[in-house]
């Protein structure tokens, strides 16, 4: 059985060993084999020859074998904390989004080296290390690089984060459909922000609600340093509904 | 029992009342069976068979692939299961009481002897609906699913045509119970029991008991079906949605074939139940109000004799819901819309059939009733019809203007979720309780207009025989109002089976239109069962009265004693009634002129007439005792003529506000209310328990569930929500038939009144805010799954989430169950009523109570 290593990066990181397929340990992560546990998983998948002894991987054979009875181990601990900064960005893989009940949605990643045409504001939700919703004038790029500067005094290594709806109608309210807690207080950040040019970005919720969460995703998820970035572009909804709908049905409820 | 013998006083100018005995008046060797009788087992015949033919058609139909044929078979085997479990309680319920009325019949001879007879074949013809019905929508729904990958409009024909075997099932068995039993009363059963032959009077009065048989059916399947649905629902919703995060409809929730079951049992059966009571209650009490209508207020002008009138009033009310059917068929044939119809279209192409089936009645109402009643009558009953549809409609687009996403009252629901659960709460119920506006102000107006169009302010019996025509105006229409109601369940159902069975999106998306549009069709529906309900009260109420004259009746001809030699005798009933036996020239007798039960005093005699002539006689109530007119001067000018009317039994039984036993009546009918809504939300409270608890228990047990590689077990959910249902709907139901029976024992007639009026009053009332509450709040909490206000998964959606909780069973068990508890609770005091009379005055001068 081969052995697989997912990087589990939402709101927690720990690199896992598994012999299970992705969708496999999308749905073992997220419901477990006897249904106590419920909640998003959100885990990379990293390169299975990548190997690292900072994070024990060497002992990755050793650890990462079958139960007795032949079932695949579906889980092994390899590392915590601090975890996703010290995995080369190469090694990432395909980024899997796990629903509540287990249906997992599987999105590529590719280089991403672009200045939106959009102006902005924009609003993330931070994922790891961090996890504050924010928004911010600057463009996915300039907020990966302003966030992962080590010349600045406030910067984290590397950081993972979707960029989330903010679309406003004609009389400056946050749309309808989108399901945030508090949506005046958004409006007002956003309002703040466009006010104030000087001001990169303002906190909006220092440990906000992933309700729905995956309703909120616009372009898709950052992944990035002061190195490179990678981008993992969300399908559109008629895309999701189309050709993801049990996925986007599980997705659509919290 | 003293003997009270009659003396023969003089007769003089009227100044009061007298009594109201009618005899036939038509040899019994020369009654032919009416040639309009023809038209209601033809009608109905014609109903069966063409739902039949839908049904076959339904059948001929693609039931989809193997995956979609396993879910429908699943969804058959749980509605099958709790049917047997369902008809197993209600046997035993039926033997019981059948076994009850047999003694009263037999033994304390209060009752017909052939009402438990009636009685069963009601609850088993209602039954039988409910079971076609559910058999056909169960059978539809992948069938449905599979037309809906061709085309919209094939998934349409499918799920309205299935909704059409119940609408025409329902129709069909109630018309040719009716149509049969009238046909053995009036033409065999003196032929076959000796005898003279029944009165229609007596003829009308039977048949009305089998819908207390009916009633005890309904209210079974909507109890229970309410509770089974909304206990699945919950567990599923609970445990699946909430908990696991599981969408509706998803295979791995073990309680997903129980929800779809519910939908069933609940909307199906349940519905097909209550309106086949409804429809067939209207007819029946309306039959029973125009042979009254003569016997009390006389023969009208344009009769020859008080038979024939009898007879063309009884007619009417068959007749016109015979042709219904057949216009009902012709609207179902209307219904068919183009491929990617808009919900406008599809909209449209529902109405088109029943608005064309209502047009259809008024004309065939304007050709048909002049021709059997007067004119001078005829046409203030064609207005009553008119009206009864109209108000039937207004009915139901108010329902529609409360519950539907599209109109204010839902849309402010919506809007108050921002603000959290409490605002939305109470916008929902302030929602429900403004939307009774429109059905009691339809239902008063229309009561008001029909009953002045039949002349009601003139002659009382004549215009309640109007109310009661509006009523059967309002149900003519069933056949295809039914329909577009099962059809709601049929599509839901199908759109699950869609779902379950991964079928394409365009699929999915024609099953949702069909769903949506059935949301609708079916509030527009229960808007219809709740009008027809309180229209129909108005003329059980009235044949109540009928109800107790004829149980005074039986009294007296269970104890008259004959005298050699004797004209007449009377026998002290006590309480001021007295029986009276009249010889006929051949030496027999007739019951039906045996009784007296209004007291003469000094300014007051009462009389009875035969073959509609005075006799002369005047019997004093108090202690038996007898006087001759010609020794008290007063006398001579104590002659009555007119027969006595409803309100000398009102009077009689002092039926009037000052008198607390109808008040203390009028406060238990609303008591009785509350406690029966109170019962049967608690009952769906832990009917969901056990269900929620079996759900975890899988989940916990099964691992394999949710990886979906196991298959749940759909069976034990199905059990236990069945056996839960079945155990809760027993209490409230018992409580229904009880307590007017109690009542009626410890507070007499008056109190009975006031039971029903109270139950009527507050039971209309409430079921309309909770049918509208629970409806606005689904609605609201659908029009937030469409992305308003942050859409699924925000916090307006978990507020809208508990307002459709709180709403279930306010909309799906408590609500729809009280139309049935006022029609069963007024139907039990029919059945009854013979016990009532004889009993209840004794049992209330021993606890002191007066009579």
């Amino acid at each position: 059985m081969d052995i697989h290593l997912y990087l589990m990066c939402y709101r927690t990181e720990a690199l896992v060993a598994s012999q299970l397929e992705a969708e496999e340990f999308g749905s073992y992560m997220a419901v477990g084999t006897r249904k106590k546990t419920f909640g998003n998983v959100v885990f990379f998948e990293i390169d299975p020859t990548f190997r690292s002894t900072e994070m024990h991987l060497e002992q990755v054979e050793a650890k990462c074998k079958p139960h007795p009875d032949g079932t695949p181990r579906r889980s092994k601990y390899m590392s915590l904390y601090r975890v996703m900064e010290r995995v080369p960005l190469s090694a990432y893989g395909k980024l899997h989004l796990t629903t509540r009940d287990g249906r997992v949605l599987s999105l590529d990643g590719r280089d991403f080296d672009e200045d939106f045409s959009s102006e902005g504001p924009f609003m993330y939700a931070e994922l790891c290390p961090l996890t504050s919703r924010v928004v911010s004038h600057l463009n996915p790029k300039a907020f990966t690089q302003r966030i992962t500067d080590p010349a600045t005094t406030v910067h984290v290594p590397r950081i993972f984060f979707a960029d989330t709806q903010v679309e406003l109608d004609k009389d400056g309210r946050l749309a309808s459909y989108l399901p945030y807690a508090n949506p005046s207080h958004i409006e007002d950040c956003l309002r703040e922000v466009e006010e104030l040019p000087n001001k990169l970005g303002k906190t909006v919720d220092r440990n906000p609600p992933l309700q729905a969460f995956y309703r909120t995703i616009a372009t898709g998820f950052y992944l990035g340093d002061s190195t490179g970035i990678r981008f993992y572009p969300y399908p559109d909804v008629a895309t999701l509904d189309a050709e993801h709908h049990t996925w986007w049905r599980s997705a659509s409820m919290g | 029992m003293p003997i009270a013998h009659i003396f023969d006083p003089h007769v003089g100018p009227s100044s009061s009342f007298s009594l109201f005995a009618v005899a036939d008046g038509i040899d019994s060797a020369a009654r032919a069976l009416p040639a309009w009788w023809h038209v209601t087992w033809i009608c109905a015949v014609i109903a069966l068979v063409s739902a039949m033919g839908f049904y076959r058609w339904i059948m001929a139909q693609s039931e989809g692939n193997e995956r979609m044929q396993e879910i429908a078979q699943y969804v058959r085997d749980g509605a099958y299961a709790y049917l047997r479990r369902q008809y197993r309680v209600v046997a035993i319920f039926f033997v019981v009481v059948s076994a009850l009325l047999a003694v009263m019949a037999f033994g304390l001879h209060v009752q017909h002897p052939l009402v438990p007879f009636a009685f069963l074949t009601g609850g088993f013809f209602s039954g039988l609906a409910g079971f076609f019905g559910m058999k056909t929508a169960t059978s539809a729904s992948a069938r449905t699913a599979q037309g809906a990958s061709h085309s919209l409009d094939q998934g349409l024909k499918i799920a309205f045509r299935a909704g059409s075997v119940m609408g025409l099932t329902v129709v069909g068995l109630a018309m040719l119970d009716i149509s049969l039993w009238f046909l053995y009363l009036y033409k065999f059963h003196h032929v076959l029991f000796g005898g003279e032959p029944m009165s229609l009077e007596t003829i009308t009065v039977v048949m009305l008991c089998f819908g207390m048989g009916a009633s005890s059916q309904a209210l079974f399947a909507r109890v229970g079906g309410g509770i089974y649905t909304k206990a699945a629902d919950v567990g599923a919703d609970l445990v699946g949605k909430v908990e696991a995060g599981i969408p509706e409809d998803d295979p791995r929730n073990p309680a997903t074939i129980a929800d779809n079951v519910g939908d069933n049992v609940g909307d199906v059966a349940g519905m097909g139940a209550d309106l086949y009571e409804s429809y067939a209650g209207s007819i029946l009490a309306t039959m029973a109000l125009g042979v009254a209508a003569v016997s009390f207020g006389g023969v009208p002008e344009g009769f020859d004799n008080a038979f024939s009138a009898q007879l063309a009033f009884l007619s009417a009310p068959m007749v016109l819901a015979s042709l219904g059917i057949l216009l009902s068929l012709a609207g179902i044939f209307l219904v068919t819309t183009k491929e990617g119809a808009s919900m406008k279209e599809l909209m449209w192409a529902l109405n088109k059939g029943i608005w064309g089936s209502s047009a259809l009645v008024v004309v065939v109402a304007m050709v048909i009733l002049p021709m059997l009643l007067p004119a001078s009558i005829a046409w203030g009953v064609v207005a009553a019809v008119t009206i009864g549809l109209v108000v039937g409609l207004i009915i139901g687009y108010g329902t529609e203007y409360y519950t539907s996403a599209e109109y204010k009252p839902t849309k402010g629901i919506a809007d108050q979720a921002v603000s959290g659960t409490g605002p939305l709460i109470i916008d929902g119920i302030a929602a429900g309780l403004m939307s009774a506006w429109i059905p009691i102000t339809a239902v008063c107006i229309g009561m008001m207009v029909s009953f002045g169009m039949c002349d009601g302010f003139d002659n009382l019996a004549m215009g309640l025989y109007g109310v009661g025509m509006a009523s059967v105006g309002m149900l003519s229409t069933l056949g295809i109002t039914l329909a577009t109601d099962a059809y709601g369940p049929i599509a839901d159902n199908a759109g699950g089976n869609a779902e379950m069975a991964g079928l394409p999106k365009e699929v999915r998306e024609r099953t949702d239109a069909l769903d949506s549009l059935g949301n609708t069709t079916a509030a527009v529906g229960k808007g219809f069962a709740i009008g027809s309900a309180a229209l129909t009260s108005l003329a059980l109420l009235a044949a109540y009265v009928e109800e107790v004259r004829v149980g005074i009746h039986r009294e007296a001809a269970a104890v008259y004693q004959v005298e050699e030699g004797a004209g007449y005798t009377a026998v002290d009933l006590g309480f001021g009634k007295y029986g009276l036996y009249v010889a006929g020239a051949d030496g027999s007798h007739r019951e039906n002129y045996t009784i007296s039960t209004l007291r003469s005093n000094a300014e007051h005699a009462v009389e009875v007439l035969v073959d509609g002539k005075p006799v002369d006689m005047i019997i004093n109530h108090l202690g038996g005792s007898v006087r001759q007119a010609t020794d008290d001067p007063l006398i001579s000018q104590l002659v009555a003529t007119t027969p006595a009317g409803l309100f000398d039994f009102m009077d009689y039984y002092q039926v009037t506000l000052m008198n607390p036993k109808v008040l203390v009546g009028i406060f238990a009918g609303v008591l009785m209310v509350f406690v029966f809504g109170a019962m049967t939300m608690k009952a769906v409270g832990r009917a969901a328990m056990a269900m929620v608890m079996e759900v975890r228990r899988q989940f916990r047990e099964m691992p394999g569930i949710m990886e979906g590689t196991t298959t749940p077990d759909y069976a034990r959910c199905v059990a236990i929500s069945t056996a839960g249902a079945q155990r809760e709907m027993i209490r409230p139901s018992l409580l229904a038939v009880l307590a007017p029976v109690l009542v009626g024992l410890l507070l007499g007639v008056a109190g009975v009144m006031g039971l029903l009026v109270g139950g009527l009053c507050s039971g209309f009332a409430m079921a309309v805010f909770m049918a509208n509450a629970g409806g606005a709040w689904d609605n609201a909490k659908k029009l937030i799954e469409t992305g308003q206000h942050g859409g699924k998964g925000s916090d307006a959606h978990k507020s809208a989430v508990v307002g459709d909780t709180v709403g279930d069973p306010f909309k799906d068990t408590t609500g729809p169950s009280l139309n049935i508890l006022i029609k069963l609770m007024n139907m039990v005091s029919i059945v009854f009523a013979g016990l009532v009379v004889k009993f209840a005055p004794e049992i209330s001068s021993f606890l002191g109570m007066g009579q």
